[in-house]
């Protein structure tokens, strides 16, 4: 799942100083999920928008909130219609594809991000999220033990560990699992050391050209989707 | 470009949604149906006016239930399976002592041109009396006897119902309007129709004793239980002698036996023919009777009765257990040989009673003399002739009555407007057992008894035994109740994300997820306490009983709009747990509105303040804000932790917006009174302080 946290609100402020009625739109999937940008987190901002215009009234501005099913499907932002017009821009505080597919949606519209997208990640306990997943579109997982050597090592090695934990810590955090150390554990294990042993080679960035796209459609054979 | 194919949904405004609240078990018990919970809830908080509208509603004579209820609804609370039963009569008790319930009811209006008679002035006729005269028909309620009210009078004891009660009711139904025509005694039901009567409601009562039907019982000194009551209760003072023996288990034997003890006979004894746990009387009565030194003797019956130089010696036969009969009582046996005498200066015969002379109105009679209705119109087989009470049930308790009377009322009705009888469905009642898992987490908080009268003290005189709650004791425990069926649910699976958290915050483990992903909040486990709903971060979860979340943004509304017109500053907010807020004077030491504008906000329970009400409170004006919760004495678990976490995540907000976080502090209503004063008296000063330099600033600019 994304996971974002909430912009800070001074660079909130600061985007929307020029414009008048803003239209606070939030998200129900991910960011609701990870608590940043949930239909509660959209009555927050307000709240807090609200009050700092309270304490300081040298700008003034509209605030209306309405938060969609999922930002990054194009129907759900149809509901958006109504709810525009008059609108001088709208913060958008779904992850970064949300914001672009409202923006895509209204394009006379200036759409804000509320949030900075962080991470694909899992929730850990109550409250806590880690990053496991950097969508690198070449998945090695089956050789590293299930654990993600690209995003759960600083470094993001194929061959580690490097010279640098220290009781199984990172030497950039001691807080944090060096993530080769997990992997050889899992490896041993499963009784998969031989893995272990192997060389994997320098990976081929050209497999990723962005942007990516993926079609899924059935019964059409390459070059006849146009037929 | 595609088209939409996506309905908008509108979903409610908070404001607008409605109550899914479920009958807790405790109304589902009550044969009045009475609303218990929330009485119980608006006691807790310190609402007595409030709680004791809530009784009136639905309970045409609380006061008399507050003194004689058998409680049904203490035997259904689910707190038995956590602790022990709230004790709802006490609470209720409390609330008509403390709320005054003296108030003059103001004479109904005759709005139909029927009349009706109601023949007995039990509580079954009372009831009818007062639902049918507020319906606007012209009542008129005989009694064959000098006063009125029945069984409450002839037959129960005054040390468990004073004659004010009954009284003031009586007053109230004659202010109402009602007609009570006292030493009546109605020979024909022809006579009543003649009269211009559209109905007649029988409730003559169960008065009859039933015999026991062994040699010698019409010996002097034999009397039986409601005839002895009777004469008791209507002046007279019987004189029974030193030694007495009540034969029987039920509430008038032990009614008998106590009111013998009062009269002067120190030595009673209660002949059973079975064990306690079979006895019928309640189980507070039979102890009561025992602290007062009555002895009950078990699996004892009497076979025979003889009168000798002025005794009665009585034979008795030595029981054992047997089968058991069709309602599951085991079934007492006589032990052959076992027999053995015993003397006494008078014997009372408490072994059941059945209606006397229902037969002479011509209405059909069944098993045990006892009136013969159908069970949907009450209607008995001559027409417009209705009977209920004991003298269609056989001898029941006043609430049955009460209850009795209250349908009765509405089917006399619905037979003078030529209306087809039917019983609108209520509310769905919750039902299902605490799980253990449940239960385990839930806080365990000793039920506190309404005080008594010392068993010496008591047996002296007829003086009420049962004594009223201080309001320290009665909200303290009112504050017990678990708030069965109006706890939180998802009432948006639509817009539920299935993110977890309520199932990662509830400190009771309620929510689960099923198989296909879907989170449940069952109703029966929850304890309505809020949190989760305070954390939805989509904001799908609702409490089924919405007022008690929703009244936050009321109140907050009500305190801005008095700071705005008030001349204090700074203007202090203060979220104040509401329970337990008034029976510990923390109320006083927090509401010193004069020294410095501070204004309350009552809350039900502090888990339920959203970061969203604070910053609310700073935006209409607030220049600090403070949060009281219980503590530690909070009923709830976690609330401590959890107002933390927002406090903190406000004091965040703050820091952005530009504002001290000193203006957000959170007190603890649980600390000495003198600590609280000073914590709260150092928070004004700071925010005076805060205040004062943000005016001199706004000055510098200008």
């Amino acid at each position: 799942m994304i996971v974002a946290e909430p912009k800070p609100l001074d660079a909130i402020r600061q985007m929307i100083a020029p414009y008048s009625k803003v239209l606070i739109v939030g998200c129900g999937t991910c960011v609701t999920v990870c608590g940043a940008g949930g239909e509660r987190e959209v009555s927050f901002l307000h709240d807090k928008l609200r009050l700092a215009q309270a304490k300081n009234p040298d700008s003034i501005h509209n605030y209306f909130e309405y938060t969609v099913k999922r930002q990054c499907d194009p129907e759900f932002i149809d509901l958006l219609d109504a709810k525009t017009e008059g609108v001088d821009a709208i913060i958008s505080l779904a992850c970064g594809i949300g914001v672009q597919a409202i923006a895509e949606h209204f394009p006379d519209i200036p759409v804000l991000p509320g949030v900075n997208t962080t991470f694909n990640g899992m929730a850990s306990e109550y409250g806590v999220w880690d990053e496991r997943c950097a969508t690198c579109g070449d998945c090695c997982l089956d050789e590293t033990g299930g654990i993600c050597p690209i995003t759960r090592c600083t470094k993001g090695i194929l061959n580690g560990p490097c010279a640098g934990p220290k009781n199984g810590k990172c030497e950039v955090s001691k807080d944090m699992d060096c993530a080769w150390m997990l992997i050889y554990q899992r490896l041993e294990r499963l009784g998969q050391m031989d893995k272990m042993r192997r060389y994997y080679p320098a990976r081929n960035y050209q497999a990723v050209p962005r942007p990516r796209r993926i079609v899924v459609k059935s019964n059409v054979a390459a070059g006849e989707e146009n037929a | 470009m595609h088209t939409t194919r996506i309905e908008t949904k509108h979903y409610p405004k908070e404001s607008k949604l409605t109550d899914h609240s479920l009958m807790p078990p405790c109304q589902a018990a009550c044969p009045l149906h009475m609303d218990i919970r929330e009485y119980v809830d608006l006691v807790a908080q310190g609402k007595i006016m409030e709680a004791l509208q809530v009784i009136r509603s639905t309970n045409p004579f609380p006061s008399i239930c507050a003194y004689v209820c058998t409680h049904a609804c203490e035997d259904a609370c689910r707190r038995c399976q956590v602790d022990s039963a709230v004790s709802i009569k006490a609470i209720k008790r409390f609330a008509l002592e403390f709320g005054g319930d003296r108030m003059i009811q103001a004479e109904a209006k005759t709005t139909h041109a029927e009349k009706v008679a109601i023949v007995g002035s039990g509580p079954a006729g009372l009831a009818c009396a007062y639902y049918l005269r507020n319906m606007g028909y012209e009542v008129t309620v005989f009694e064959a006897h000098s006063e009125i009210g029945g069984m409450l009078r002839v037959g129960i004891p005054q040390y468990r119902l004073p004659r004010e009660v009954l009284d003031i009711e009586e007053q109230r139904l004659i202010q109402m309007g009602v007609e009570i025509r006292t030493n009546t005694r109605v020979v024909s039901l022809d006579l009543l129709f003649e009269m211009g009567y559209k109905a007649v409601f029988i409730t003559i009562g169960a008065h009859q004793s039933l015999r026991m039907g062994i040699e010698g019982e019409e010996s002097a000194g034999v009397i039986d239980g409601a005839t002895f009551l009777r004469e008791v209760n209507l002046g007279l003072k019987p004189s029974l002698g030193n030694k007495v023996a009540v034969v029987g288990g039920g509430n008038v034997a032990i009614d008998a036996a106590r009111t013998a003890l009062r009269l002067g006979s120190s030595d009673v004894t209660i002949l059973y023919r079975r064990t306690r746990t079979e006895m019928p009387a309640a189980e507070t009565e039979i102890s009561q009777a025992l602290e007062e030194d009555i002895r009950i003797e078990f699996l004892s019956a009497p076979v025979k009765v003889q009168r000798e130089s002025n005794q009665l010696k009585v034979t008795c036969i030595k029981m054992e257990l047997g089968e058991s009969d069709e309602k599951g009582r085991r079934r007492p046996v006589p032990i052959e040989g076992s027999e053995y005498y015993a003397t006494f200066d008078s014997v009372i015969t408490a072994i059941g009673q059945t209606p006397q002379n229902a037969a002479e109105f011509g209405v059909r009679t069944g098993r045990g003399s006892t009136i013969q209705v159908d069970p949907q119109t009450l209607i008995t087989n001559k027409v417009g002739v209705f009977a209920g009470g004991d003298a269609v049930t056989g001898p029941a308790t006043v609430v049955e009555a009460l209850a009795a009377g209250k349908r009765a009322a509405k089917r006399i009705d619905d037979y003078a407007q030529h209306r087809y009888p039917l019983d609108k469905d209520g509310v769905a009642a919750m039902d299902g057992e605490l799980s253990s898992h449940t239960v385990e987490k839930i806080r365990k908080i000793e039920r506190l008894e309404p005080p008594v009268t010392s068993s010496k003290k008591r047996a002296k005189d007829f003086k009420p035994v049962e004594q009223v709650y201080n309001w320290q004791s009665a909200t303290n425990e009112a504050r017990r109740c678990l708030r069965c069926g109006m706890g939180a649910e998802i009432l948006f699976q639509d817009k539920c994300a299935s993110c977890l958290t309520c199932l990662r915050v509830c400190p009771y483990d309620v929510p689960y997820v099923d198989e296909s992903g879907t989170i449940h909040i069952p109703s029966e486990q929850c304890q309505a306490c809020g949190i989760c709903i305070a954390e939805c971060p989509a904001k799908a979860i609702v409490m089924r009983k919405p007022s008690s979340y929703l009244h936050i943004n009321d109140e907050l509304e009500h305190a801005i709009r008095s700071f705005s017109k008030s001349e204090f500053k700074p203007s202090i907010i203060g979220f104040c747990c509401q329970y337990g807020l008034f029976g510990t004077g923390t109320l006083a030491n927090l509401w010193r509105g004069a020294k410095a504008g501070i204004w309350i906000v009552p809350v039900l329970c502090v888990a339920k303040i959203e970061p969203g009400h604070i910053l609310r409170a700073f935006e209409l004006g607030a220049e600090g804000v403070f949060i009281a919760g219980c503590g530690e004495q909070c009923a709830r678990e976690n609330t401590n932790m959890w107002i933390g976490q927002r406090s903190a995540k406000v004091r965040k907000a703050l820091d952005e917006i530009g504002l001290e976080q000193e203006r957000l502090t959170i007190f603890n209503t649980g600390e000495q009174n003198g600590e609280l004063t000073n914590k709260l008296d150092e928070f004004t000063e700071t925010i005076s302080r805060l205040f004062l330099a943000s005016v001199l600033m706004q000055e510098v600019k200008r």
